[in-house]
């Protein structure tokens, strides 16, 4: 049993009088423990996505059709009382820039403290008092430190304090947007240690939404490539981007320049190609492969045909029409 | 590129010396002075004609207020930035605008340093009439159109009309460097060119910088907080760190045989090495950088360093400031270089290292 699942789900944007499909008939499992890293350009889709499944989206956008299951409850639908009883509970978010989310005229330790209150109306005073300094523990923020104001923490820290806010009811699943997005080098592994770290000793599922191919592949179990609001290519992080010292078996022509278009340390030292053009105009309807315009391989079918999603190898998943002439 | 960086001369001038720059800034609440923020803390560096010098750190090292104090945009406390042999530290008024001709800035955001309100030629002629550059009009529009065509804005006579809202992030990124390059700049101050953009844009505005190197001898000063980039564009690097530059050269001696413990530290990170044998990521670093209006005594390096805790945390870490020693003769950096820039760190026990 997956912990969740995601059918066939589109989201649409009204813009002015038209619509925008931001998010077209993707589906996706996280197993229990896993961690899966959904990447992508901006605009992909794939922050809608995640703002989708605890029903977070903005005014202005609608899940048109599919399905997400969590825990067995179905949450397209539900309503607003029941998903607030799953909303922390169950799945807890890090948004993107979370760390300026923190109210600037309030303690830390106080801001948790009622997280944890405002989601478990039983709670006794004292032991989530508790439970506020062992979740800050966790996340590397020593007691001492607990009673500070946001503007006394790093960046990093801020960062920190927000996971230990997301973990406040234990949820099971943990998304996060770009957690490192406006973090330093050094603060931002310290944030993916953090993270894999939680995984093994809190027992946490973790959707990671990045754009950032190394963050990814640092800390997921499976990445899902994203583009123009479809799923392009998915696998085992090891298998599509590589282990050291073995290559990257990607299989999507976008996915391929993703991984080349940041050069590699231990690779050559040489500048990328890059990747000309831009991402097309999703409120148009787009015949064939949406990445067609920008693929250094684009054959007429492309133009005219949807790609069928094919497999690669048990698990490994992409929608190419490369690979379905290789097949025949 | 590789036959007209043949055709260089062998001996290239220096467009830039940088000597003992310090930049303070009065902390607030402070008195006299006494709390100040000591953001470049004597920094000494040179750039030659066509070459590509990275300073690499993380935000708040001071490599963005370097390159604000060589455009004199900010005041240096104190040292001297050479260029055209005149020392822009103390240039004023019409010497200093005259002198700023030679170098010009890209920044990081694409999307705020362009007026929303100009069209792409306004915005690549206005230096030429700040600067007076140009006879006439039709003078100056043809040295427009070959910015813009030199930032590969093709074709530049429809996008000389387009407005900012129009382009993508990475076009934006090129209209800054049209207007950049409208002044044909000896020395360009590149501060985060890409990191704003989208990954597949990157790379576009990296080989037009380099591309310009190439064609028009066009140096820069290229400050980006990412190694494995800076490695891959740069001919030599800057590492930064609290003020300071804690180790330069050239790139691929830099990469290859680094000898201060904060650039492992980042390399590590940078080439996805902090990965333990279960999978488990390894904190490459502990803590955070202090602030730059405390910084350490002795090596501001020592609170977080694992060379200085592996050695038994020496006293001398602790008490003594380590300056810039060369640990390696490299050889150049460019094949045509005028001198050979060797490998520089300021770690006490760097040099114990590489033997």
């Amino acid at each position: 049993m997956s912990l969740l699942e995601i059918d066939n789900l589109s989201v649409d944007y009204r813009v002015g009088s038209g619509s925008l499909r931001a998010v077209d008939h993707v589906s996706l499992r996280v197993e229990p423990g896993e961690a899966v890293g959904i990447v992508g350009e901006s605009g992909c889709g794939k922050t809608s996505l995640g703002l989708s499944i605890p029903m977070l989206l903005p005014g202005n956008a609608e899940i048109s059709s599919g399905s997400i299951t969590l825990a067995d409850h179905e949450l397209v639908g539900m309503s607003e009382d029941q998903l607030n009883q799953l909303r922390w509970s169950a799945v807890a978010f890090v948004f993107q820039g979370a760390m300026n989310a923190l109210n600037p005229v309030q303690r830390v330790d106080r801001q948790i403290l009622e997280a944890i209150t405002a989601h478990e109306a039983k709670a006794d005073k004292h032991e989530a008092t508790e439970r506020v300094l062992q979740l800050l523990d966790l996340v590397g923020i020593s007691p001492a430190r607990a009673k500070s104001f946001p503007h006394e923490f790093s960046g990093g820290m801020r960062q920190r304090a927000m996971i230990a806010m997301a973990l406040a009811c234990r949820p099971s699943l943990l998304i996060a947007d770009e957690p490192t997005t406006a973090l330093d080098v050094i603060s931002q592994a310290q944030i993916l240690a953090l993270l894999s770290s939680l995984r093994r000793s809190e027992d946490l599922s973790v959707l990671m939404i990045s754009h950032d191919l190394s963050a990814i592949k640092r800390v997921c179990d499976r990445i899902i490539v994203m583009y123009a609001g479809v799923i392009v290519e998915s696998g085992r992080t090891e298998e599509v981007l590589g282990r050291r010292g073995e290559p990257a078996q990607a299989a999507h022509p976008y996915t391929q320049a993703l991984i080349g278009a940041h050069p590699d340390l231990h690779g050559e030292r040489v500048l990328a190609q890059g990747l000309p053009g831009h991402p097309p105009d999703l409120s148009k309807p787009i015949a064939g492969c949406r990445f067609a315009d920008r693929c250094p391989y684009a054959m007429p079918v492309c133009r005219e045909v949807v790609p069928p999603t094919l497999a690669i190898s048990a698990g490994h998943i992409a929608a190419c029409h490369l690979l379905s002439k290789g097949a025949s | 590129m590789s036959i007209e960086s043949e055709q260089r001369a062998p001996a290239r001038a220096k467009v830039l010396e940088v000597r003992d720059l310090v930049v303070r800034f009065a902390a607030r609440g402070s008195w006299r002075h006494r709390g100040a923020v000591k953001a470049v803390d004597g920094v000494s560096f040179d750039i030659e004609q066509g070459e590509i010098l990275a300073l690499v750190g993380e935000s708040g090292c001071g490599k963005s207020t370097i390159a604000l104090a060589v455009m004199r945009l900010l005041e240096p406390t104190s040292g001297r930035i050479i260029s055209g042999g005149e020392n822009l530290a103390t240039l004023r008024g019409r010497a200093l605008r005259r002198a700023r001709r030679r170098i010009q800035m890209i920044f990081q955001d694409p999307f705020g340093s362009l007026n929303s309100r100009q069209t792409v030629f306004d915005t690549v002629a206005e230096p030429l009439i700040i600067h007076k550059m140009g006879a006439t009009s039709d003078e100056r529009r043809t040295m427009v159109m070959d910015a813009l065509d030199l930032a590969h804005l093709r074709p530049p006579q429809r996008l000389a009309q387009s407005y900012p809202h129009e382009l993508s992030g990475g076009q934006r990124q090129r209209v800054a460097i049209a207007s950049a390059m409208v002044m044909r700049p000896e020395l360009v101050i590149a501060d985060e060119p890409v990191s704003m953009l989208d990954v597949s844009a990157r790379a576009g505005i990296l080989r037009l910088m380099m591309d310009l190197r190439d064609r028009l001898g066009t140096s820069y000063l290229f400050i980006t907080h990412d190694l494995a980039v800076a490695w891959v564009v740069a001919d030599r690097i800057a590492v930064v760190y609290l003020g300071r530059i804690v180790e330069i050269g050239p790139a691929t001696s830099l990469v290859e045989q680094p000898a201060h413990p904060y650039t492992k530290a980042l390399l590590s990170v940078s080439g996805g090495d902090d990965v333990g044998p279960d999978g488990e990521l390894i904190e490459a670093l502990p803590g955070e950088t202090p602030s730059a209006a405390n910084v350490p005594e002795g090596c501001r390096f020592h609170p977080r360093c694992p060379r200085y805790v592996e050695l038994g945390m020496p006293e001398q870490c602790r008490s003594v400031d380590p300056h810039l020693h060369v640990i390696r003769r490299a050889s150049a950096p460019r094949p045509d270089s005028a001198v050979l820039s060797s490998h520089e760190a300021a770690c006490h026990f760097a040099s114990e290292e590489s033997q």
